[in-house]
């Protein structure tokens, strides 16, 4: 490092510092909960962060470092995240890993057919040792267990002190302990008792028999009532005679989603119609709200327009206000029976429209609603545009004879195109994964004859996946939803590529 | 050499902030019973020394909340619930059984069914909802007893200017609940029984000639004008606050609605239905059940029932859950404090059957929504229950 005052070097370390401290903060929380690719994640990036800092070569690149960061957090990691659910089968009835369903299945107990239970006292120590002496209700047996051995209560053990009735009131080396505060530590002992095991529940203890075990060496879970042997298959602990046990668990099933969108005929026709609506929507919407900003910015170009700063702030109201709150009172002006459309048209023409329940219409109406909302952007952007098209180029064109329309398609709209067409590129793949305005208006309905998956009039791809996320099947079909979300990944990314390969070509236009 | 030190401190810092941990039971809960639990929690903390911490969700958010919760190993110990998410939360093993011993008996049975799958009870039931018809006494003196009376007041109310309309209930695509009487009444059916009780989910009965009847009368209304389509729930509301329906079909949610828009009002059952052999059938409701659920991944379990059983389940505290929302009481000796309205809602719950709690029950919802939809759009009602009960049989994967 190249000599620097000791104020910078402070600030350096403490924040280096402050980092390096979270971070093996939450790798010990990681390591806890055995979370091992995030701790991986973690590790690199920590290090990364620390080379960047103190290595002399990667020095300059550290003011990219936060945009790194984020563009890893939230945008690789959950593409990469995503990739991984879709080749699980991440759904209703197998959503828990595999660790937490055997846990599951560990803790059911089934309860003795004598239903014996026992009272207790408990007592704690200075320090993590516990001791409770318990007595059975029905025989009255006494037990101590302490610290993990559990034996018959030695009335002559000199450390008990009791009261006149003969209950145990005080342990030497113990105090008395509060059952509330301890109660957690008790609901998780097992105290074996002969063929038994005591388990607590309701501030009792009784007789139990643990109902399943698993081994992990042969990777199998065994009924311990019935001494059927399941095995995991995809998912499912499954008996040899084809019993499934009841939850499942997130298993690795590699292609399939992917196969079942292309196999299944029905929803290829659904993919087919949403991709296709998907699609329309875009290109209308950009392409209608770029026609109607840039005519109306074209027209506040004009010199001889009086009070052209009031047209352009009452003009940019649409893209200023919050899109929930507005795309919420389009849906109420749009309303069957109280919309204020449908006021108006039933007033002048005597004929209403079921907007929003009928599909053609509905989708009529949302492309007119993203009209609203985008043509104040698309104004901006070609009002600045056009102020870079030098005036010379059209004296030239007027003396060459070009009329208005000529001038338009030959001398503005091909400069305009130069620094515009990556923003409404932007725009397109904006609009195509607009779920906020699909959702809020409509949520993907009406429903369409014919579907077999919760596709309705109105999904755009995005909405649909969502739907199928969390509406699908017997609840969330995650996984099938994930392949889905990789598959218009992969489409916007392709088209994104070709359009810029497209503007690239435009850019000869100046050259 | 200093930042080592620095970063040995906090870290010691943070290690000691970890490790000190109090017993705390963490409660999922809505707006609605957030202050009653918080009171009563507080109560509990005096006595036994354990913080209650009450985390408010907005209803529909309390169940993905719990699920993903759950899934990241942070999940709540309580959750205050309706029993149809009890199929699908005991599918993914996230709920532990309840342990009532004793005090079941205080308990109505058809609640505690509701909350039941196999022969465990999964839950702790505080109130039950249903639908019923709610009148306005001011335009119909009289509770109508078949539909045809019904059909009456509708075409005598129905003017689209105003706009008025003599009953209304919600129809979007959303809404199987309100329209599942209508498709009962002469006989149709979401799922059948097994011998032993259980649902059979591949017996669906939506697509019955019961089931088309009840569905083609909806569209004959529809077609006519005289029952509105696409009423949602603000839809709803706004026609109740003015005035501008006679009768509705609604649950006890509706009811504080209906009292601010200062309407007289009455609570009968759904008006009889003439099926296609002659006689009236009484259209059946689903009855909806909510109650306090325990996870399966809660470390204090005990105290969690403890609490649910000994300081939650007393007379007072259920009665005051139940009114919170307007539902009927499920704890028998709170039945006795409900408000005199409810005991309306009972009339019908006699005619009731709880939603169905299997996870297949979701497709129901979603396709049935769906049917409606069309309906509404003018396909005509055979195909479309046809169309329900054939994708619903798919996606279970029956054959």
């Amino acid at each position: 490092m190249q000599s620097q005052s000791p104020f910078a070097i402070l600030i350096k370390v403490v924040l280096l510092g402050a980092i390096d401290a979270v971070a093996v903060w939450a790798g010990i929380e990681l390591v806890l909960s055995a979370n091992y690719s995030m701790l991986a994640v973690l590790v690199v990036g920590t290090g990364l962060l620390n080379a960047l800092v103190l290595s002399k070569k990667a020095y300059p690149f550290r003011y990219m470092a936060p945009a790194l960061v984020f563009l890893f957090g939230m945008v690789v990691y959950p593409i990469l995240y995503t990739g991984y659910v879709s080749l699980t089968n991440l759904q209703t009835g197998n959503l828990l890993p595999k660790h937490m369903v055997i846990e599951t299945f560990e803790n059911r107990f089934v309860l003795a057919e004598d239903a014996e239970q026992f009272t207790y006292s408990a007592f704690v120590d200075e320090g993590d040792g516990m001791a409770l002496v318990l007595e059975s209700e029905t025989t009255g047996e006494r037990l101590l267990y302490e610290n993990g051995d559990t034996g018959p209560l030695d009335m002559d053990d000199p450390r008990l002190t009791l009261d006149d009735e003969g209950t145990v009131t005080g342990l030497l080396g113990y105090e008395p302990a509060n059952k509330y505060a301890i109660s957690s530590r008790l609901d998780a002992l097992s105290i074996p008792f002969g063929d038994y095991v005591l388990r607590h529940s309701l501030f009792k203890f009784s007789k139990n028999t643990k109902q399943y075990s698993f081994d992990e060496s042969s990777d199998t879970l065994t009924d311990l009532t019935t001494g059927a042997v399941y095995s995991p298959i995809e998912g499912t602990f499954t008996s040899e005679d084809g019993t499934e046990l009841e939850p499942g668990f997130q298993a690795w099933i590699g292609f399939r989603n992917f196969g079942v969108l292309f196999s299944n005929a029905a929803l290829r026709k659904d993919f087919g119609r949403v991709f296709a609506w998907t699609i329309v929507w875009s290109l209308f919407s950009v392409f209608l709200s770029f026609s109607l900003g840039l005519g109306l910015a074209l027209l506040l170009n004009d010199r001889k327009l009086r009070a052209r700063v009031i047209y352009r702030t009452l003009l940019i109201v649409p893209y200023v206000m919050p899109v929930f709150i507005s795309a919420l009172v389009w849906r109420g002006m749009f309303n069957t029976q109280f919309g204020i459309i449908n006021r108006l048209f039933n007033d002048l023409f005597g004929v209403t429209f079921r907007w929003l329940d009928t599909p053609m219409l509905a989708r009529g109406v949302l492309i007119f609603i993203n009209v609203w909302l985008s043509f104040p952007y698309m104004m901006l952007i070609s009002l600045g545009a056009l102020q870079s098209i030098p005036g010379q180029l059209y004296e030239a064109a007027r003396v060459d004879g070009a009329g208005m329309f000529r001038r338009f398609s030959k001398v503005t709209l091909p400069l305009l195109m130069i620094s515009l067409a990556p923003l409404l590129i932007g725009s397109f793949a904006f609009a195509f994964n607009n779920f906020t305005l699909i959702y809020l208006v409509t949520a993907g309905r009406p429903a369409v004859l014919g579907a077999a998956s919760p596709a309705g009039a109105t999904d755009i791809l995005i909405s649909w996946t969502y739907r199928i996320a969390f509406q699908g099947g017997s609840g969330n079909q995650l996984g099938l939803a994930s392949a889905v979300s990789i598959l218009i990944f992969v489409m916007i990314g392709t088209m994104s590529a070709i359009g810029f390969r497209f503007t690239k070509r435009l850019e000869e236009v100046y050259k | 050499m200093k930042r080592i030190l620095a970063l040995g401190l906090i870290i010691v810092i943070v290690g000691i902030a970890a490790v000190a941990q109090d017993v705390t039971l963490t409660i999922y809960a809505d707006d609605t019973r957030a202050p009653l639990l918080t009171t009563l929690g507080e109560a509990y903390t005096a006595v036994t020394g354990v913080a209650i911490e009450i985390v408010e969700f907005p209803w529909n958010d309390i169940r993905p909340n719990f699920i993903t919760a759950t899934q990241a190993g942070e999940g709540p110990d309580i959750i205050i619930w309706a029993h149809d998410a009890v199929g699908e939360l005991v599918a993914n093993g996230l709920i532990a059984p309840m342990e009532l011993g004793g005090r079941a008996a205080d308990f109505s049975s058809s609640a505690l069914s509701a909350f039941t799958v196999g022969d465990t009870v999964y839950g702790m039931p505080y109130g039950t909802e249903n639908l019923s018809l709610v009148y306005n006494k001011e335009i119909v003196p009289q509770a109508p007893r078949t539909w045809d009376e019904v059909l009456a007041i509708m075409r005598a109310q129905y003017d689209p200017d105003v706009p008025s309309y003599g009953l209304a209930f919600q129809n979007t695509a959303g809404n199987f609940f309100q329209f599942f009487p209508m498709i009962s009444a002469a006989g149709g059916y979401i799922f059948g029984f097994n011998e032993d009780g259980s649902y059979n989910p591949c017996d669906v009965g939506l697509a019955n000639e019961g089931a088309v009847f009840g569905a083609t009368l909806y569209q004959d209304m529809i077609e006519e004008g005289i029952l509105p389509t696409g009423v949602d729930w603000d839809t709803l509301n706004a026609l109740v606050a003015g005035k501008n329906v006679a009768m509705v079909i609604t649950g006890p949610w509706l009811l504080s609605a209906i009292q601010d828009a200062g309407w007289d009002y009455g609570i009968a059952r759904i008006p009889a239905i003439k099926g296609p052999d002659g006689t009236y059938n009484q259209p059946l409701a689903f009855i909806g059940v909510q109650g306090f659920m325990v996870s399966a991944f809660s470390d204090n379990k005990t105290v969690a029932m403890d609490f649910l059983l000994n300081y939650v389940a007393t007379t007072e505290v259920m009665a005051d859950m139940a009114n919170a929302g307007n539902r009927i009481p499920t704890f028998i000796p709170a039945i006795d404090l409900a408000p005199a309205d409810l005991a309306y809602f009972a009339d019908q719950a006699a005619f009731g059957l709880p939603m169905p709690s299997i996870p297949e029950m979701d497709q129901v919802w979603q396709e049935g929504g769906n049917a409606i939809d069309l309906i509404n759009n003018g396909t005509d009602a055979a195909t479309a229950l046809q169309q329900a009960y054939d994708l619903i049989i798919a996606a279970i994967g029956c054959e």
